[in-house]
């Protein structure tokens, strides 16, 4: 080959790579562009908002046992989501635990934990470590997350006993007072 | 009225944005200089009226006008005065105001630099920061206004609106919920404004690397120019970063001090990119290489600052750092957009005109272990963003939002991190150009058998853990190359001029700042290295209900739980804090005061651990629940931290180095001298 035939060729193979580089470089950014777009349609759609009926689910329970939320009208119904992996949750397992056995005689106040994004053996003893004594399950298939459109763990839903979300916590509940302070006001006398 | 002075003067600084945008596109067109110095100067105007527009803002604070929507909703009567200044950028509106004028600060500062040289930037220089600012301004104008006053309609429904809406009448408090409990922090009330300098400050760089992509000038001269800006926006990243650590130590109560959080990452982000520009603009300096590379850095460290702001406030993310839902997130989305595509469209444009004629010649030369670190950087970079978008990408592809948590961080960022660390200590060693297996390893054999030493004495000492045994040696190969490097100039130095050992370690490192502060820099991140290490590998928690009298044990510590008292403070707090006594091994090493503070009118707790810091390990107590009539029982969760305060201590040495290697470096202006005084303490504290 002479030379300059190789020269261009070299100039030609180099400008066809610049022009995969080109439509490759786009595409990424089209593609982060429309994960971006999508993420942000659906933040804001929200969740599910106080005042509104929750979408009722069953759970399956780590002890294999079926509540089914619709069953539950006439109680007051704290549904907390949470996970092993998430530190914060660590901060409220205790004083949901408190509170679960403060109300638990009374009959009328049900706790569910549902557990988001698990592994069930790490789920099982995240529950021994903080003695954990109300039902539980794992959200398989995220379906109840997803129905409730939680943005991350920990959120606590807290429903009255006709089924109308009252009270939203986003994060972690500070303190045991904090939590009596949401139920209470929903109690019947 | 002062309210009216606020928002015209923020209103004024809009319209002149546009106006010196347009008028610089304009000057460029029609070739006419007056122009474009007309909208030097409207940019130069953005500094002293957004000032304005601040005082005002602070003045409401100050003097409790809760008939503005944001004086309300940040402050209270109660607050004392520093919280009510600081809470200028304690929500969104508030700070989305400070950050544009910290912003306009770093833009009227560039105008006023000497243009003889680069006049061809300036009007592009002024296009990007107005475009930005103005966008930033407008966000503030239209959307999140701080000056909204509230309002009573005439059904008796309150709502927020700077103009009066019909009918209404103006809705007056006697006091405002105040400040999130959270931010009331030292570290807090500095971590948010050295975040947002660093953030706008990336924007000068990006602005000369846009201007030069337009004008064609791909020459080194945008590099020099935004060098020491590029340092100085990387100071402040980082000093934001460092403190925003020690906030979440001191204050979010889990013991840590770093959570792989969505909104802890995207500050992170730009910081990676900004790092390994830093890097490899001195390869474009002394080799001509790299130019491409170095202006998508650039063009990356920018947009990812814009993208991480994005994720903060637009909510699309969940996070402990999240601004409430809001309504800025679809236009941030826009601007984001349109960022990505004009940079990527000019960076293809100019794609040929950057080629440089030089190629790597060793895989051991200096150069070639610097794109190696960079690589390495870009590659921790790759791995926070998937972890950042992958629950939006999930969310799409499987309709389940599945969130990745530190475990995945941590354990695909480790090796990374490592090999820097490794990178670290031999890069210096290496020669530009050409280096060979042989020169290399004769200049590191040295180092390497004395920090072998370290290792071998944690084994001896029962540490069993690779990592943690593999991690001491890497930092301590790197402490022993920087500290054999500098030594070796010293006597170099000593030795040609006769000057004493003292002398000539004090005119070293002001000679050559760049260097020996990276070599301080080096320094700072071994010591952060070990801080880590400690931490993450060798930290201890228990927890458990304790009555009064009774022990808890971890590791060497006893901790005795001996009484808690309940209390109403004046600032409005209701203070539950515990006594406990500190026994290590045995011996009786002080009391710790962990509390639970109840804040009445915003209705948050916030817990204060107590702490017993040590260079050897932390004592982390946190009062977590009490029974609150006999206070005869308390939860108590404890941690013990080995290593941690290294952290603290190499973040302080870290930002020492940085300022080393900012510091302007002519010999004769009065700044050099000043800082050549300084020098060598910085030095030292290494």
């Amino acid at each position: 080959m002479e030379p300059g035939s190789q020269e261009q060729a070299i100039a030609t193979n180099s400008t066809a790579r610049l022009g995969w580089g080109r439509v490759l470089a786009w595409l990424a950014i089209i593609a982060l562009l429309v994960i971006l777009g999508a993420g942000l349609l659906r933040s804001q759609q929200g969740s599910v908002n106080v005042g509104q009926r929750i979408p009722d689910f069953p759970l399956t329970t780590f002890d294999g046992q079926t509540i089914h939320t619709a069953d539950l009208r006439g109680k007051i119904l704290v549904i907390n989501f949470w996970a092993s992996w998430c530190k914060p949750c660590e901060q409220e397992a205790a004083d949901l635990e408190a509170a679960w056995r403060f109300y638990q005689a009374r009959g009328d106040v049900v706790f569910l934990g549902v557990d988001y994004v698990d592994t069930e053996p790490e789920a099982r003893a995240y529950l021994e470590k903080f003695e954990i004594t109300y039902p539980n399950g794992p959200d398989l298939g995220t379906r109840i997350s997803q129905a409730f459109r939680i943005r991350g763990v920990p959120e606590t839903y807290i429903v009255d006993q006709d089924g109308i979300l009252q009270f939203v916590q986003i994060g972690p509940f500070r303190s045991l007072s904090q939590i009596k302070s949401v139920i209470d006001p929903l109690l019947q006398p | 009225m002062i309210t009216d002075l606020g928002y015209g003067a923020l209103a004024i600084t809009f319209f002149l944005t546009i106006y010196g945008v347009l008028a610089a596109i304009w000057g460029v067109r029609t070739r006419r200089p007056d122009w474009i110095d007309s909208a030097r100067n409207a940019m130069l105007l953005t500094f002293p009226l957004l000032t304005l527009s601040c005082l005002s803002l602070i003045y409401l604070l100050v003097n409790g006008h809760y008939e503005v929507e944001y004086v309300a909703s940040v402050t209270s009567t109660r607050m004392p005065l520093y919280l009510r200044i600081t809470a200028l950028w304690g929500g969104q509106a508030g700070s989305l105001l400070f950050w544009s004028w910290l912003m306009s600060a770093f833009a009227s500062a560039v105008t006023l630099r000497n243009w003889q040289r680069d006049r061809e930037f300036l009007p592009w220089v002024v296009v990007v920061s107005l475009v930005t600012l103005g966008f930033f301004l407008g966000l503030t104008l239209f959307v999140e206004n701080p000056f909204d006053r509230l309002w009573l309609l005439p059904g008796g429904l309150a709502i927020k609106s700077f103009f009066a809406p019909e009918g209404a009448i103006p809705y007056f408090q006697s006091d405002g919920k105040g400040l999130n409990p959270l931010l009331r922090h030292p570290g807090m009330i500095i971590h948010p404004p050295m975040l947002y300098l660093g953030f706008v400050s990336f924007v000068i760089p990006f602005a000369f690397a846009i201007a030069a992509l337009i004008t064609n000038r791909t020459d080194d001269r945008w590099i020099q120019i935004t060098r020491r800006w590029s340092l100085v926006a990387w100071l402040f990243l980082s000093l934001g970063l460092i403190l925003g650590g020690r906030w979440a130590y001191d204050v979010l109560g889990w013991g840590g001090y770093w959570g792989w959080d969505p909104v802890e990452i995207a500050a992170f982000m730009p910081w990676l990119t900004g790092t390994a520009f830093l890097h490899s603009v001195m390869i474009q300096e002394k080799r001509g290489m790299l130019k491409h590379w170095n202006m998508i850095l650039i063009i990356l460290t920018y947009n990812l600052v814009i993208f991480g702001t994005f994720l903060t406030r637009s909510g699309v993310l969940s996070s402990v750092h999240a601004f409430a839902q809001s309504a800025i997130g679809p236009l941030f989305f826009i601007y984001i957009g349109a960022s990505f595509v004009i940079s990527l469209s000019l960076l293809l444009q100019r794609w040929q005109d950057l080629k440089s004629d030089l190629h790597m010649t060793s895989l051991l030369s200096r150069e070639a272990l610097f794109l190696l670190n960079n690589l390495l950087f870009l590659g921790i970079l790759v791995i926070c963003f998937w972890g950042v978008i992958f629950p939006l990408i999930s969310e799409i592809i499987t309709g389940q939002k599945v969130t990745v948590g530190p475990p995945f961080y941590e354990r695909a960022t480790a090796p990374l991190f490592a090999g820097l660390l490794l990178l670290m200590g031999i890069a210096p060693l290496a020669a530009w150009r050409h280096s060979t297996v042989q020169t290399l390893g004769k200049a590191v054999w040295k180092p390497t058998v004395v920090s072998l030493f370290v290792p071998l004495i944690g084994f001896l000492g029962g540490i069993r853990n690779w990592a943690a045994l593999l991690g001491f040696w890497l930092a301590a190969f790197v402490a022993c190359v920087t500290l054999y490097e500098y030594g070796r100039a010293v006597i170099a130095r000593s030795r040609s001029r006769g000057e004493s050992l003292p002398t000539a370690f004090w005119n070293l490192a002001g000679r050559n700042r760049r260097r020996y502060g990276g070599y301080i820099i080096h320094l700072g991140v071994v010591l952060m290295a070990i801080g880590i290490i400690g931490i993450e590998l060798f930290q201890k928690e228990t927890q458990g209900t304790l009555a009064q009298g009774e022990e808890l044990s971890l590791g060497p510590y006893t901790m005795r739980f001996e009484s808690l008292a309940v209390f109403d403070t004046a600032d409005g707090r209701n203070v539950a804090r515990a006594v406990v006594s500190i026994y290590k091994n045995g011996r009786f090493v002080g009391e710790l005061y962990p509390r639970r503070d109840y804040y009445y009118e915003s209705q948050q707790p916030m817990t204060i651990p107590g702490l017993r810091s040590t260079m050897e390990d932390d004592f982390y107590v946190l009062l977590v629940d009490w029974q609150p009539i006999s206070s005869a029982g308390a939860t108590f969760k404890v941690y013990q931290n080995p290593l941690v305060n290294w952290l603290w201590l190499g973040g302080f040495v870290f930002i020492i180095g940085t300022l080393v290697a900012t510091w302007p470096e002519s010999e004769k202006s009065p700044a050099t001298v000043r800082a050549r005084r300084r020098t060598p303490l910085a030095a030292k504290a290494s």
